[in-house]
């Protein structure tokens, strides 16, 4: 599904300059170019994450940068793990 | 649910900062996009965000204290988080690796399986993108090449199948978007959207059309030309038509999935002259045959 920047403000509830902010430190990689972004729901669930790491916990900007860091290592595992896994599946059904 | 003040631990009397600062060291350890492997965590952060939603509030605590609201229904609705998509199959750009890069540098059996895992994420075929295509009814039974302008300001060449159908998807292969590395594109699906002709509308693979004719068509017959979405056709009116009349046009509807066409169906319309003749009404008025015929003797009054 693609969002617009316009319906992607409205649905993660951050503002213009805090989304250009998120974009130029590469917090958030929409596809397209300026002007014209295109935004996807994981977007939108990755600004949420942001916006309760700064603004419910209290992290400062650089310590969200740290955190998105290890976070994206610990989701890459994960999903190189999976694959793993379902490699593993594949070959024992077959064996 | 359970007390608010129990579930983020702190006194009835604790001050606003001392609740905002007990739900940020519970919510910190609990996020479920910071423990995407703990559902337990998801069910605990849940309480926490309600508790803090109710006790955080300086003026829903008020109304809780005094018993005005309870605890019921303050959990937030679920919320996709983050992990829902970060670990998901489909690509995306926030994927890294280098956590465990230095794993694939050896020589054994396990490294080996990580360096495939990471060639297949790193060949991924790209997604399938989806439009929507409006095209002329006429289009829909004859066919059609159609271009196509993208969001991003590039085109896509449809050829449109003749007798394609409402809804119906055509597949571009490799048209949709880049996969990564020797992934190839996915592909591009069209769905079609007929719109609305002012004559012609479609059942099935027969085509209907209610088509006018003179009064002295309707009586005489004639031979009149007669519009089909795929050009013009002369068809015979016998003598005697009436409105309501159909006539089969065989051959003249959609391609048929199996093969062949069907039909052109033509519903006749009599209409007179816009314009009051006075000839015609000098013959209607000495006409004997019009007094006694009466059309409406099977509708009951």
């Amino acid at each position: 599904m693609k969002i617009s920047k316009e319906e992607f403000l409205s649905l993660s509830g951050i503002g213009h300059e805090m989304l250009n902010a998120w974009i130029e430190e590469e917090w958030l990689i929409p596809s397209g170019s300026s002007p014209e972004l295109s935004f996807s729901e994981i977007d939108i669930a990755r600004a949420r994450l942001i916006r309760d790491l700064q603004v419910d916990f209290g992290v400062n900007d650089e310590g969200v940068g740290v955190i998105l860091n290890l976070v994206d290592q610990l989701y890459g595992m994960r999903r190189t793990l999976m694959e793993l896994r379902h490699a593993a599946r594949t070959k024992s059904e077959q064996g | 649910m359970k007390d608010p003040y129990e579930i983020l631990g702190v006194a009835r009397t604790a001050s606003a900062a001392d609740i905002q600062k007990a739900y940020r060291k519970l919510a910190k350890k609990l996020h479920p996009d910071l423990n995407p492997g703990n559902a337990e965590a998801e069910e605990k952060f849940k309480e926490i965000a309600g508790a803090y939603g109710l006790v955080g509030d300086a003026e829903k605590r008020k109304r809780f204290d005094s018993g005005e609201i309870d605890a019921a229904g303050a959990e937030r609705p679920r919320q996709n988080y983050y992990r829902d998509y970060a670990s998901s199959e489909q690509d995306h750009p926030y994927t890294d690796n280098s956590g465990f890069a230095d794993f694939m540098d050896s020589e054994d059996a396990f490294a080996e399986l990580l360096r495939r895992s990471a060639q297949a994420q790193a060949n991924r075929r790209g997604h399938d993108l989806a439009y929507r295509l409006p095209i002329e009814f006429i289009e829909s039974i004859a066919g059609a090449n159609k271009r196509l302008t993208l969001p991003d300001g590039g085109t896509l060449d449809v050829a449109i199948p003749p007798g394609i159908t409402e809804g119906q998807v055509l597949r571009l292969r490799g048209k949709g978007a880049p996969g990564s590395g020797k992934g190839g594109f996915g592909d591009a699906l069209i769905e079609v959207e007929i719109k609305p002709d002012r004559s012609f509308t479609r059942q099935g693979d027969d085509i209907y059309l209610e088509l006018p004719i003179t009064l002295t068509e309707a009586v005489l017959g004639a031979r009149i030309k007669v519009p089909t979405p795929t050009g013009a056709v002369t068809m015979a009116v016998p003598k005697g038509s009436n409105t309501g009349t159909t006539l089969r046009l065989r051959g003249k509807g959609a391609p048929k999935h199996a093969g062949g066409y069907g039909d052109q169906l033509v519903k006749l319309k009599v209409v007179l002259p816009k314009e009051p003749d006075p000839e015609l009404e000098a013959f209607v008025s000495n006409w004997q045959g019009g007094k006694t015929y009466n059309p409406r003797e099977e509708v009951t009054p």
